[in-house]
């Protein structure tokens, strides 16, 4: 494999930069080179939050050029679009189709686009497109699980991410970032990897 | 050799650490700020690491250390560095007897907002060194390298990273056992001819100097290898490529050869010292290559420089880059640069839209306005202002509100819409008394929060008491130096502050600068801060108001909630003011009613007082904000 590249985005608090991590260290894992470039700019809480992962190369640059991510991670419906620039023909998007509406979508006073209008963006940008509904996200002991992890295990089971990452590599990794809510984590993960 | 996964700032503290620096100190800036954030966390012993009020006083505590004999490093973002020239080029001219390394992050394509400077010509003026590692493992490296450079030089060395590098997490492989550095006494070394400047003898003496050290570092340089030359086929295609953009040769090489590009062929200099100018391996290049593309991020430096040197060799050599085109002074390299580059200096036949994506997707998203945080006091103290303005009897565009830098700077977005202007670290109140004399008839008012009055805040209000300008000062003091991630401040709870620090108080400060008219006022009590700050703009003199509530996400990390916030769904009619007015990220529409999300309010109660229909109801914790 020559190179394995990942288009991060969402809203800040949505863990989109966990998803960034685990992926990093479960690469790092298996002894791939990986950049990982998250890029929060100004954007407290709320802000739009992308990060770009490079995988398999020696000697990479930070920045995925446009048409060069084999895979898009997005947590929010709208922000998928910023991505749709940097997708690969033939590459895959995964969307936790999370709406996060703006104040001023909010107040009736700016549009927010459907999920269909999201499709034919990355449809005409010749990749597939996997949505995950958030009421699908299954659940733990009466709660939702997290849906970055489970997101992300979606990611691996349906992408090539799944060739370029060991799952167990992952589990590894979710078993140590956190001190609480392991099984949790795990539950998400696995429904994710569950998940056709 | 331990390889561990770390960002560009983390490997630049750790080959400080490992090149047995002393003194580290700096002022928070996106991108740099991870530098200094990793030192304050490893707490190596015997090593002083500080937060600095400003730039400018971080460089001079860091020189006088190095001056010392001692080797020291001073971090900041680019802005900082037009803080503390004033010094750095001073210091520059008396150079230094242990070692001084300067970190500053440039932020090509402007992340995090302010100017896309290149802090390369800063180097250029002050004669000083300046290295660009390209990726996180080179920025151990060469940090050490600069360490090096600096102290066999005697000068101040520069190390540049940008965002690309600063903020990416990759593998660094960091030396299991560095070498034990000594404990070195500090020396004094008394020598007016080299550390004082009255006088043009000694001035002039230092310049000479000065260019004798940036030989020496030249020589060094190329002694040490730090810019590789590869030469290949004569009069075939030359490249030379700084810093980050060495890191994009490789895949760029492999792309165009799809399109005739041959890699074998080609020259490369990969230019990591960028100042002083590799002028023998610059010609080198020239002699061999008819052709010579240079990629280099913002300005033509190193293009410029080159074409010096083809003029000096009296070579008509074609030279593809941003002087005449393709590329152009704005924004972050990557990979198509090398390809757009190659294609445009061989005339290679590439798709044109090889790295055009469908960038029309984006025109379909919703707008997302940064704004302040789920109780952020900054949303009470703007809508406040917002407030008072009405009040006092004014329309908003008829009341300038002067902005800063920080968070302070997001009343400029909806639904505030509150400030006007950001400019630089302090500039709101000295903008503020411009509009004044200027003749604005309303009220002026201006903006700042703690850090950056502390920063450079202070001389500007001492100015406005001096000459009595009529203006109004509103403080946000959060006790956090917080865009940047909630770094300690001299405000800060003494609970934050390091081993043997003190916290500062604004109310103590502000009336001893002479301003007799002073209040302090909370921004969760909205009304009684409005009707203050009101009162406060008919006055005459120079008020100031401290709007005080502590950064709602150290609050939160402690475990502390202001209140609770709950809905009477039943008196709700969904009118949405709550939302228009606070733009607050914890409320959201239901179907009947606005909803509260329980995890993200902090219960400021600022939505309670906006609903004129009681379907909010905010308690307050017995916990009292410290």
């Amino acid at each position: 494999m020559k190179g394995y590249d990942i288009y991060l985005v969402g809203v800040g608090g949505q863990g989109v930069l966990t998803i960034g991590e685990i992926i990093m260290s479960a690469a790092f894992r298996k002894g791939q080179p990986v950049n990982f470039y998250p890029t929060k700019g100004m954007a407290q809480r709320g802000g739009f939050v992308k990060a770009q992962l490079r995988i398999g190369r020696e000697s990479a640059g930070a920045s995925i050029p446009e048409k060069g991510a084999d895979l898009v991670i997005s947590t929010e419906v709208s922000e998928t679009l910023k991505a749709v620039r940097y997708i690969k023909p033939g590459g895959d998007v995964v969307l936790f189709a999370y709406v996060w509406a703006p104040t001023a979508v909010m107040v009736g006073k700016a549009p927010y686009p459907a999920v269909e209008t999201v499709a034919e963006q990355v449809a005409e940008a010749g990749a597939s497109l996997t949505v995950i509904a958030p009421e699908t996200l299954p659940s733990f002991e009466g709660a939702p699980v997290p849906d970055n992890i489970y997101t992300l295990g979606v990611a691996v089971a349906n992408t090539r991410l799944g060739e370029v990452l060991d799952p167990a590599d992952v589990e590894a990794f979710v078993r140590t970032r956190w001190k609480k809510g392991i099984e949790r984590n795990l539950f998400a993960l696995s429904a994710g990897l569950a998940r056709a | 050799m331990t390889v561990k996964l770390m960002t560009g700032n983390e490997a630049l503290a750790w080959g400080a650490l490992h090149a047995g620096v002393k003194v580290v100190t700096g002022y928070p800036g996106t991108p740099s700020t991870g530098a200094l954030t990793s030192l304050l966390k490893m707490g190596p012993e015997g090593v002083h690491v500080e937060w600095s009020v400003n730039e400018k006083v971080a460089l001079e505590v860091a020189s006088g250390a190095a001056w010392a004999g001692q080797r020291a490093l001073c971090t900041m973002k680019m802005s900082g560095l037009n803080v503390c020239y004033d010094s750095l080029i001073s210091v520059a001219y008396s150079g230094v007897l242990g070692a001084l390394v300067v970190y500053v992050a440039d932020d090509a394509g402007a992340n995090a907002g302010m100017p896309e400077q290149d802090s390369r010509g800063f180097a250029i003026m002050a004669d000083l060194p300046m290295l660009e590692p390209a990726s996180a493992d080179e920025v151990y490296r060469m940090t050490k390298t600069a360490f090096a450079l600096s102290e066999e030089a005697g000068s101040p060395v520069f190390i540049r990273l940008v965002t690309a590098n600063s903020d990416s997490f990759a593998p660094v492989a960091l030396d299991d056992d560095p070498p034990a550095w000594p404990v070195r006494e500090a020396v004094l070394t008394h020598d007016i001819d080299r550390f004082t400047k009255a006088g043009a003898a000694i001035c002039m003496g230092q310049h000479r100097d000065l260019l004798a050290r940036l030989e020496h570092a030249e020589r060094w340089i190329a002694d040490h290898g730090l810019n590789a030359l590869t030469l290949g086929a004569k009069g075939g295609l030359g490249v030379v490529a700084a810093g980050i953009t060495t890191a994009y040769l490789e895949e760029g090489f492999e792309i165009a050869s799809q399109y005739g590009f041959e890699p074998e062929a080609a020259s490369v200099l990969r230019v990591k010292a960028v100042h002083p100018f590799p002028v023998e391996q610059a010609q080198a290049l020239l002699r061999h290559c008819d052709t010579i593309l240079v990629l280099e991020e913002l300005e033509a430096h190193l293009e410029s420089a080159l074409r010096v040197q083809a003029q000096r060799l009296g070579l008509s050599t074609r030279v593809v880059g941003k002087l005449d085109g393709p590329f152009e002074r704005i924004g972050e390299y990557g990979v198509g640069h090398v390809v757009r580059g190659l294609a445009a200096a061989l005339g290679l036949a590439i798709p044109a839209d090889l790295f055009e994506g469908r960038a029309t997707a984006e025109s379909f998203a919703a707008g997302r306005p940064i704004t302040v945080c789920a109780g952020c006091p900054h949303r009470g103290t703007f809508m406040a202002i917002n407030k008072a303005v009405r009040r006092a009897g004014f329309k908003k565009n008829e009341v300038m509100v002067t902005g800063d830098i920080g968070c302070t700077i997001l009343g400029m977005n909806p639904p505030f819409n509150t400030v006007w202007t950001e400019v630089s670290m302090g500039a709101a109140t000295g903008l503020a008394q411009g509009y004044v004399h200027a003749g604005v008839p309303a009220p002026v008012i201006a903006t700042v929060g703690d850090s950056t009055f502390y920063h450079a805040g202070i001389p500007a209000l001492i100015n406005a008491v001096q000459h009595q300008v009529p203006l109004t000062l509103v403080i946000m003091d959060n006790g956090w130096t917080s865009m940047t991630g909630m770094q300690v401040d001299p405000g800060t709870s003494e609970d934050y502050q390091e081993q043997g620090d003190r916290k500062l108080d604004l109310a103590q400060i502000v009336p001893v600068l002479g301003v007799e008219q002073f209040w302090v006022v909370d921004p969760f009590r909205v009304d009684e801060m409005a009707e203050t700050l009101a009162a406060a703009l008919a006055l005459p003199g120079v008020k100031v108001l401290l709007a005080r509530q502590e950064c709602v996400m150290p609050a939160l990390r402690r475990g502390h909630r202001a209140g609770r916030t709950s809905v009477v769904a039943g008196n709700c009619n969904l009118c949405r003011l709550c939302i228009t007015v606070t733009g607050c990220p914890a409320i959201t529409l239901g179907s009947e009613a606005i909803e509260i999300d329980a995890a993200v309010c902090y219960g400021c109660g600022l939505c309670t007082a906006t609903c004129n229909r009681a379907a909010l109801r905010s308690e307050a914790t017995l916990e009292v904000a410290p």
